[in-house]
């Protein structure tokens, strides 16, 4: 169906989408600041590495050489299976948090953030018993998060008891938490 | 990122400046420029500052070319590069103007001006998109303007790509909004 708005949002693009043409003498800017510089950073070895691992390279081997081969990868995972350990659970560095927000008036509230991406649709929020609380609990790894309440599917709120995050890049409210390390 | 080559590869020519002929980067800088520049211009709203973030940008990629481990993909690498050097350009641009506005609630607050000057056409698109919020903005060029994938915004922005989607909804609903505003005066 025909949505003159749509039409709009796409007569916007279009007229940005025209060609720009930027002043020439930007090149020799350009140019002219990199001739003082010192040659382009050399890749350090994991680059080098890197570039190494990901290239296609032709191997000739000979039937006993394969052979051996096998024979060795065989043996060192056979020796690091005996030796391993259980490895250590991600759970056991995760925590659990409860986030909680008054919104007497909200029919509807989720909580996002770094940790799910902020989607709206990961983390629902439930009402607590006094119908005016709004409670999720979410399990976290040591670390920064930024995060929000989305009320009604339309308001974004900054958690009124956590510290204000004022994005200097985008503005948009938000709260911060960080989760420290070592269990406490 | 598709962008047209004519001659000459990308890769080619980052394997030349990689092997010490600076001279090869000119032909980068030239075929990357009005594109980047477009860019620029949109998200930062005047000519200086975009130059200014374009030239920066353009050197610190030279700087960075030896870990470009990629040569194939220099354009969507040096994209990622612009996209970070118009964020920092925008936030400081941010912090200048609230040297002069320090109720930044009232600001916010505030009714969108009247845009009762706004003629022209392309004065009511720069009005609208400088009206925007910085991240809603970057969404809506990168899907709109430069016609990215949602996954390539989310390598280049470092953004969840429902979180891109939400910025992009935001933005042609804050954009509708002021365009009915324009069409009321």
């Amino acid at each position: 169906m025909f949505d003159p708005m749509d039409d709009a949002i796409e007569r916007i693009a279009r007229h940005l989408r025209r060609a720009v043409r930027i002043d020439p003498a930007l090149d020799e800017r350009v140019m002219r600041e990199i001739t003082v510089l010192p040659a382009p950073d050399r890749a350090t070895w994991v680059g080098q590495m890197w570039r190494w691992l990901r290239r296609p390279h032709h191997l000739t081997l000979t039937p006993l050489g394969g052979l051996a081969a096998v024979t060795a990868l065989a043996a060192v995972m056979l020796l690091s299976r005996m030796d391993s350990k259980p490895p250590a659970s991600r759970e056991m560095e995760s925590r659990a948090f409860q986030f909680v927000l008054v919104a007497p008036r909200a029919t509807h509230v989720s909580l996002v953030g770094d940790f799910n991406d902020w989607d709206a649709t990961r983390t629902p929020m439930n009402r607590a018993g006094n119908e005016a609380l709004w409670t999720a609990v979410v399990a976290l790894e040591p670390g920064r998060y930024h995060y929000a309440f989305f009320v009604d599917g339309s308001h974004w709120l900054a958690d009124p008891s956590a510290p204000v995050a004022r994005d200097e890049d985008y503005g948009a409210p938000s709260s911060v938490l960080t989760v420290g390390g070592g269990g406490s | 990122m598709g962008i047209g080559n004519v001659g000459t590869s990308d890769a080619a020519l980052v394997r030349r400046v990689q092997a010490g002929d600076t001279g090869a980067y000119a032909d980068l800088v030239a075929r990357y420029r009005d594109r980047l520049g477009r860019y620029a211009l949109h998200m930062l709203g005047n000519r200086e500052d975009a130059e200014e973030v374009l030239q920066d940008a353009f050197v610190r990629a030279y700087r960075s070319l030896g870990r470009c481990n990629d040569p194939e993909r220099f354009g969507a690498w040096l994209y990622g590069i612009l996209v970070n050097r118009c964020r920092t350009a925008g936030a400081r641009a941010a912090r200048r103007a609230r040297r002069f506005v320090h109720d930044s609630v009232a600001l916010e607050t505030a009714p969108l001006a009247a845009p009762d000057r706004l003629t022209e056409w392309d004065d009511t698109v720069r009005w609208a998109l400088a009206r925007l919020p910085p991240e809603s903005r970057e969404a809506f060029l990168l899907k709109h303007v430069e016609e990215l994938e949602y996954e390539d915004m989310a390598r280049l922005t470092g953004a969840g790509v429902s979180a891109l989607k939400m910025r992009v909804k935001r933005a042609r609903e804050q954009l509708q909004a002021m365009l009915k505003e324009v069409e009321r005066v």
